[in-house]
C-alpha cells in the first residue's frame, strides 16, 4: 500500500479534525505520519490514482481543514510515496528546508486574483476615451452599421484600445493590491484573464485585500476581479 | 467582485470557480523528487468558461457590433436601450463563468454581445476559446 502525502506542519501532534477523510473511493482516513519533528498529513493511496475532480477536491479539502489549525506546506496534487517510512526518510532529509518554509508562512494565506472586464464597460471606456474610434462609430452607425471593411477596420482599432486597456489595468489592479501582500506570484499560465496572480498575506488582512478589491470594481466599472481564498500557501512553497 | 472563499466544514464546495482553485492545486505546491508523482494524462477537470480576446476576424466583428448597439451618451451602467433585444436571449446568462453584481442594464448588453458571440462562434466554427469540460 503507497501513501499519498497532502501536506507537511510543523511537529508531532499535529490535530486533525475527526473523521477527515481524503482521496479515494470510498474516502480514505487522514493520518499524520511524524518525523524530524515534522508531521505528514497522509492517508493511504487507492493502487489506481487518477486525476479525478473528487479526488483533486479531496487533496484541496483535507489542505483547507487542516490549514485552519496548523501552518501546513501544501503539496502539489498527486504526490505519492512508496511507504509511511519513506515519508519519515522524506521529512528527515530535508527538515531544515520544511521548517524554514513553516516558518516563514505562519500565519500567512494566498489569494488568487483573476481579472477580467466586463466588456459593454471596457468598450465604452475605450469609445470614450478616443475621439477617433467614437467617431468612426458614429459614422458607422448612421451608416448602417456600416460595410464590412468598415465594421472590421473598426473592430480592429477596438480590439487594440482594448488590449492596451488590459495591460493598464493589470498594472493598475497589481499596484493597488502588491502593497497588501507579503508575496506575489503570477497564477498558472491559463487563457481568459488579463490578470491571474496569486498573493500571500497575513491571515488578518484578508479583509483588507477584499476592500480593496472592492474599492477598484466600484472607482473602475469595467473591471471584473474574482477572488479565490484564503487558500493554503500552494503558490508560495518551493 | 465575486469572492469564493474555502470551502467549509468538509463539504465538497460547489463548482463554481472549481477551476481556478484546481489549477493551483495542479500547478502550485510543494514537489519532493523522492515521491512519485501521479500522472495527469486524461486529466478530468472542470474548465469554466473562459474568454480570450484574440486578434481575429470575429473579434473586430463582434467588437464593431457591440459598439454599434452601445449608447455612447450612457455610462456603463446606464439602461442601453436596447429593449427589443432583451430578452430574447438566454443563453448568455447560463455561462459558467462567476460574475461579479452588475446592474441589470449592463447584463443586457452583456446579453446582447454574448448574443453577437454566440453567432460568431457557430459562424467560424469556435475559433475563440471558449471551453466547458465537465465531467463526474
Amino acid at each position: 500500500m503507497t501513501t499519498y502525502v497532502y501536506g507537511i506542519a510543523r511537529g508531532d501532534r499535529t490535530e486533525l479534525p475527526e473523521g477527515l477523510t481524503g482521496i479515494g473511493d470510498p474516502p480514505a482516513p487522514v493520518r499524520v505520519v511524524t518525523g524530524a519533528g515534522l508531521s505528514a498529513v497522509v492517508s493511504d493511496c487507492p493502487g489506481e490514482l487518477r486525476p479525478k475532480r473528487r479526488d483533486l477536491l479531496a487533496h484541496q479539502r483535507v489542505l483547507t481543514e487542516v490549514g485552519r489549525r496548523a501552518t501546513v506546506l501544501p503539496m502539489r496534487f498527486g504526490s505519492v510515496s512508496d511507504s509511511d517510512e519513506q515519508v519519515r526518510t522524506v521529512l528527515a532529509e530535508h527538515s531544515d528546508r520544511y521548517e524554514e518554509q513553516l516558518d516563514r508562512l505562519t500565519g500567512r494565506v494566498e489569494y488568487n486574483i483573476k481579472v477580467v472586464h466586463h466588456e459593454d464597460a471596457v468598450l465604452h471606456l475605450v469609445l470614450a476615451e478616443n475621439t477617433e474610434l467614437r467617431t468612426l462609430a458614429e459614422a458607422n452607425r448612421a451608416d448602417g452599421g456600416g460595410s464590412y471593411e468598415q465594421r472590421l477596420r473598426f473592430g480592429e482599432l477596438v480590439a487594440q484600445a482594448v488590449r492596451e486597456r488590459e495591460a493598464h489595468d493589470a498594472a493598475l489592479v497589481r499596484g493597488a493590491l502588491a502593497p497588501l501582500a507579503e508575496g506575489e506570484r503570477p497564477g498558472p499560465e491559463s487563457a481568459g484573464w488579463f490578470l491571474n496572480v496569486s498573493f500571500l498575506v497575513d491571515e488578518d488582512a484578508g479583509g483588507r485585500l477584499l476592500a480593496e478589491v472592492g474599492r477598484l470594481e466600484k472607482e473602475h466599472p469595467q473591471l471584473d476581479l474574482k477572488v479565490h481564498g484564503p487558500l493554503p500557501p500552494y503558490s508560495f512553497v518551493e | 467582485m465575486s469572492v469564493v472563499p474555502a470551502p467549509q466544514g468538509g463539504g465538497a464546495g460547489g463548482t463554481s470557480g472549481l477551476y481556478d482553485v484546481l489549477e493551483l492545486v495542479l500547478d502550485r505546491g510543494l514537489v519532493i523528487d523522492a515521491f512519485v508523482r501521479v500522472s495527469l494524462v486524461g486529466i478530468e477537470i472542470l474548465k469554466i468558461d473562459v474568454r480570450v480576446v484574440v486578434a481575429s476576424v470575429d473579434t473586430y466583428l463582434r467588437f464593431a457590433e457591440a459598439c454599434n448597439r452601445l449608447d455612447l451618451e450612457a455610462g456603463p451602467h446606464k439602461n442601453p436601450g436596447l429593449p427589443d433585444l432583451v430578452g430574447t436571449v438566454t443563453e448568455g446568462g447560463a455561462r459558467g463563468r462567476t460574475k461579479g453584481a452588475i446592474s441589470g442594464a449592463a447584463q443586457s448588453v452583456k446579453d446582447v454581445v454574448q448574443q453577437v458571440r454566440d453567432r460568431g462562434d457557430g459562424q467560424s466554427g469556435g475559433s475563440r476559446s471558449r471551453k466547458k469540460e465537465e465531467s463526474e
